[in-house]
């Protein structure tokens, strides 16, 4: 314990950098009664004296749940809104993009991972969270070293959205949070279904070039769900593909729906999005806005997603 | 052969050759019509014309003013541009083989406007992209030229074009390679193939000004690339400047070549072809050869921009990688023709 504390007491920066603070200052809403005077206790101590708990304290949070690693930015957003902080030992390397990571913000306080198996194997996780999209090689090799390896697959339907939530309560031993999270989708449902009150506007889906997601598709799951109806099947697209801007323009759905509301184009794939032809027929008032991060994970994010959904509605039927 | 016999036949190929541009011209003016009438939306021949006339329902006329119209026109310059850039290489090297593509231009100004796209420096839709893209088109015809030398043979050529482009593309692949979103790899390889869908006329703003700028330079050197048939010396006598004239030719392939990459991705070998099209029906005067290669260029690109609409296919064929698929060949029956050449090269 001596050495310990030394080594706390040498690199404290460093080890807080690297690893989960061991105590980390306790979230609204999260984190029992318990720990939160527990920590508030140690505050009151000698600084010594907290030092030596804090050094304790993993030991203690390890027997609350399992301790994880999720290896996919997916993945990262249901750890993160589900796990006990000292749960987390590491997230995905894309968990801090804010371009497709909903919980950016909250993913800054937890050390990412490289995407290769070194580093999980020297965390030693009791599970790793894991996509079927992730490298086979990684996954195979983490399998084969004896690791615990849970595989969730990219929901194609708001059912398994909820399926997914509820298993990774599971994996966390929280499955309380887990079903909080699904009542919070399904309000968010009926708010959205509310705002689109029946009148069955015919949405186009479209994302960078012209592509157009097919009917197994999270977003078709997700118009549907509301009231709306996803004009790409009158594209032909079943199975997804790349819409002409000619027969777009021809179709006029009522709106599009669309990642961006900007008007720069970083490259062509945006620049389709922004074709002069595009822009007469779809001037912002026609264009529902979902930013990616809320839509490009199936997970808790979806209630804001639908949220955000609701909102453009009210714009843009007002 | 009597002094009026010689005439004679000077005038029969006159005719012809004046015959062949106007029946060329006609041909580019009918594959406008042609490629203003196609597209995944079928609008009748007549819907197209009522609405160039100004009549038509709205999604007829945003779809033929907007979407059919920018692409139609880039296509017109863009293929003219490149067959004339072939022809005046040809002429400026004395040397059939020779035409931006082999040379590694569209390459090295691919490799420009992707770094700017890599890294996200200005929009794609501003004049950053031709810019950076005509510098790098530039430095690589110089650089060519420069390493090649003055009177070098055909196998010195391709082999400085081949590292050339090499090394652009090599170039190209680091800056994907070193791209961290998958999004921006995935635009730079559909750009890459090249092509002219769904361009606007901003982009015909953008690409316009340094073609036409380029095509200037060029058809402005034609009694030069005549008297260098004569040979560098003769030429000199006749008062051509061949370094300025060298200068000149690398800075109008440049600008068109770059403007043209900019707006499109590359699109290669219609600098090659064009010219070899044309040299049996117009002679080998690299100076009356210019503008009917910019014409035959025009006519490829439009056809090759309308095949890629026409063919079913689950998944768009980019022009790029059509006109490719038929220049490759087309190159290397050139070279087997050229073997001769080539084999005294290495000798």
């Amino acid at each position: 314990m001596l050495e310990e504390r030394s080594g706390w007491g040498l690199f404290p920066q460093y080890d807080l950098r690297r690893y989960p603070h061991p105590n980390p200052p306790p979230q609204a809403g999260e984190g029992a009664q318990r720990r939160r005077s527990r920590h508030f206790a140690s505050r009151c101590i000698v600084f010594a004296l907290s030092i030596l708990l804090s050094a304790m304290l993993p030991s203690i949070a390890s027997a609350a749940g399992p301790r994880i690693v999720s290896m996919n930015v997916c993945s990262d957003q249901l750890v993160l809104s589900l796990a006990d902080s000292d749960q987390i030992l590491g997230l995905s390397r894309f968990a801090r993009d804010a371009w497709q990571s909903w919980a950016a913000d909250k993913a800054q306080r937890y050390p990412t991972l490289s995407g290769g198996a070194e580093d999980v194997l020297v965390l030693k996780p009791d599970i790793v969270v894991v996509s079927l999209f992730d490298k086979r090689a990684t996954r195979d090799l983490l399998k084969a070293q004896g690791l615990n390896l849970v595989e969730f697959t990219v929901p194609r339907t708001l059912e398994e959205v909820r399926e997914q939530i509820h298993a990774m309560g599971d994996v966390l031993q929280h499955l309380d949070r887990a079903q909080a999270e699904i009542a919070r989708l399904d309000a968010a449902i009926a708010r959205a279904r509310a705002a689109a009150s029946d009148r069955h506007y015919r949405v186009l889906p479209l994302e960078r070039r012209g592509f157009v997601a097919g009917d197994d598709s999270l977003i078709n799951s997700l118009l549907r769900e509301v009231g709306l109806t996803n004009a790409a099947g009158e594209l032909g697209f079943h199975a997804g593909g790349f819409a002409s801007l000619e027969a777009i323009i021809k179709l006029r759905p009522d709106f599009i729906l669309v990642a961006e509301a900007g008007d720069r184009a970083e490259d062509d794939g945006r620049a389709f999005l922004l074709h002069p032809a595009l822009q007469r027929f779809y001037p912002p008032d026609k264009r529902i806005v979902l930013p990616e991060r809320l839509t490009v994970c199936g997970g808790v994010m979806l209630a804001d997603a639908l949220d955000r959904l609701t909102e453009e509605l009210q714009r843009v039927t007002r | 052969m009597s002094v009026q016999d010689f005439a004679f036949a000077a005038e029969v190929a006159a005719r012809r050759r004046w015959g062949a541009t106007a029946a060329l011209a006609a041909l580019v003016v009918l594959l406008t019509l042609l490629s203003l009438g196609t597209g995944p939306v079928r609008l009748s021949p007549l819907a197209v014309t009522e609405v160039l006339f100004g009549g038509g329902s709205d999604v007829a006329q945003v779809i033929v003013r907007e979407i059919r119209l920018p692409r139609t026109i880039l296509a017109v310059a863009i293929g003219s541009i490149l067959g004339l850039s072939g022809a005046a290489l040809q002429g400026l090297l004395r040397n059939p083989l020779a035409s931006p593509s082999l040379f590694g231009a569209p390459q090295s100004a691919a490799f420009g406007a992707v770094l700017v796209i890599a890294f996200g420096l200005a929009d794609v839709r501003s004049y950053a992209l031709p810019v950076v893209a005509i510098i790098a088109a530039f430095g690589s015809v110089f650089a060519l030229l420069a390493i090649a030398g003055r009177n070098a043979g055909l196998l010195i050529l391709i082999l400085a074009g081949l590292a050339i482009s090499s090394f652009a593309g090599a170039a190209t692949a680091l800056v994907m390679n070193l791209s961290s979103n998958p999004f921006v790899v995935l635009e730079i390889a559909f750009w890459l193939l090249g092509s002219l869908e769904d361009r606007s006329f901003v982009h015909v703003a953008l690409a316009l000004p340094f073609i036409a700028a380029g095509a200037a330079i060029l058809l402005s050197q034609a009694s030069a690339f005549r008297a260098l048939t004569l040979g560098e010396e003769a030429a000199q006598s006749l008062g051509v400047d061949v370094g300025r004239l060298r200068l000149l030719v690398i800075t109008g392939v440049a600008l068109g070549v770059g403007g043209a990459v900019a707006v499109t991705g590359t699109i290669g070998f219609i600098g090659l072809v064009a010219p070899h099209l044309m040299r049996p029906v117009i002679g080998h005067d690299p100076a009356r050869l210019l503008v009917p290669s910019a014409l035959a260029g025009a006519a490829l690109l439009l056809v090759a921009d309308i095949a890629v609409r026409i063919i079913p296919s689950t998944s768009d064929i980019k022009v790029g990688v059509l006109t490719s698929i038929i220049g490759v060949p087309f190159f290397l029956y050139l070279i087997m023709r050229e073997r001769r050449a080539l084999g005294g090269g290495v000798a």
